[in-house]
């Protein structure tokens, strides 16, 4: 069966959100019609809780619940997904200045996957960092649709899949309730367990969706009906 | 490179203000200002009633309490600018007319992040609002943002 999956989000947990992880399960079980998401992951800001058990809000919702990172690097932010006591022993997420490379090849060796995030976004992004160093080796997907991207950053990062030929994840990576599962990951295969996904990160079929409303042109301040008959 | 700082600085009190006397004129004009209507704040007879016994002062009051002069030259400070990056405010206790309020002010945390802008350095002092009994009626979290 099919999965929907918000891969990036950041609980009252990240020091610049202040959303409860109760209220954004609410919230998708009240719009999911909108935003048809079986789960999300929460990918908090430089930390990891490996003792935090979301069990109980998982059964009153009925949506899945796992547990990743963003973390800082001198390629940008990168998601880390399958995260173990050894990565954390061996890398300091709350340092800044991890080295990219290294994150990717060792998270991979210790049975995890590291995926950049927000490739396109000024500074903190793959696309920026590629026009000043070499690419990084060993990268298989990055996140092209990001719900707190800018005009044109998702666009730059949908270059960089085509010229790389990585594959591609999207995750809202909202900071807010109502920003929640606004951009997704689907995944052919039932994914039920963060070995699951690390599983099909690494082998599986899934591509990013959008669930964002479209655009609407910006009304006129003033109506021409109105205008034209001096209301 | 990591951000470099003293780890002393984090958890010791650097300020400590005078008490400041709470009136309940004080908090009536706090209301009005507000346009709290809440009898349980502005109303005696129906505060009476209520679960303190008396009236007491809208949770925001407890930010109405201005840190000493000396606060902003004692929090620490990275690089060429910065600004205030907001604030988290703690209710514990409710104020009465009456209370005399302090505020204890101490570094409680230090930490690097990158975005858009590029690096950042935020400081987190955080006040401690207490009461004569030493009741602990809100703690309040200034978040101030430096460029490195």
């Amino acid at each position: 069966m099919p999965t929907i999956l918000d891969l990036h989000s950041h609980s009252e947990a990240s020091e610049d959100s202040r959303a409860p992880l109760e209220a954004y399960l609410n919230w998708i079980k009240l719009r999911h019609q909108e935003r048809p998401v079986d789960g999300i992951v929460l990918t908090e800001h430089r930390q990891f809780n490996a003792g935090a058990d979301y069990r109980a809000l998982e059964d009153k919702f009925g949506l899945l619940v796992l547990k990743a990172s963003e973390v800082e690097t001198d390629y940008g932010h990168v998601l880390v997904f399958g995260v173990s006591e050894e990565m954390t022993q061996r890398f300091d997420f709350a340092n800044v200045h991890l080295d990219a490379q290294e994150l990717v090849d060792e998270v991979a060796r210790m049975g995890g996957v590291a995926v950049p995030c927000h490739p396109g976004r000024p500074n903190v992004g793959l696309c920026e960092h590629y026009g000043l160093k070499p690419p990084l080796e060993n990268v298989i997907a990055v996140e092209v649709l990001n719900g707190g991207s800018r005009k044109g950053e998702d666009d730059r990062s949908m270059e960089l899949v085509r010229t790389y030929g990585y594959r591609a994840v999207g995750g809202s990576d909202s900071h807010l309730v109502s920003l929640i599962a606004l951009c997704a990951t689907r995944f052919e295969a039932d994914v039920r367990s963060i070995e699951a996904l690390v599983r099909e990160l690494k082998e599986g079929k899934y591509q990013p969706v959008d669930f964002r409303p479209k655009r609407k042109p910006v009304p006129a301040a003033v109506p021409d009906e109105v205008r034209h008959n001096g209301g | 490179m990591a951000v470099e700082y003293d780890p002393e600085l984090i958890g010791k009190v650097f300020e400590v203000t005078d008490p400041v006397d709470v009136s309940a004129q004080d908090i009536a004009t706090f209301c009005a200002a507000m346009g709290e209507t809440n009898p349980l704040y502005t109303d005696e007879a129906a505060a009476k009633k209520g679960p303190y016994g008396t009236i007491v002062a809208p949770p925001s009051y407890a930010v109405t309490f201005r840190n000493g002069r000396h606060f902003f030259t004692q929090v620490p400070r990275f690089g060429r600018a910065g600004f205030d990056a907001g604030k988290d405010v703690e209710f514990h206790a409710p104020i009465r007319p009456g209370d005399k309020i302090t505020l204890s002010s101490h570094v409680k945390e230090i930490y690097e992040k990158t975005g858009r802008s590029g690096s950042m350095v935020f400081v987190v002092v955080r006040s401690t609002v207490q009461n004569q009994k030493g009741e602990v009626v809100a703690h309040i979290d200034h978040r101030f943002m430096n460029r490195p």
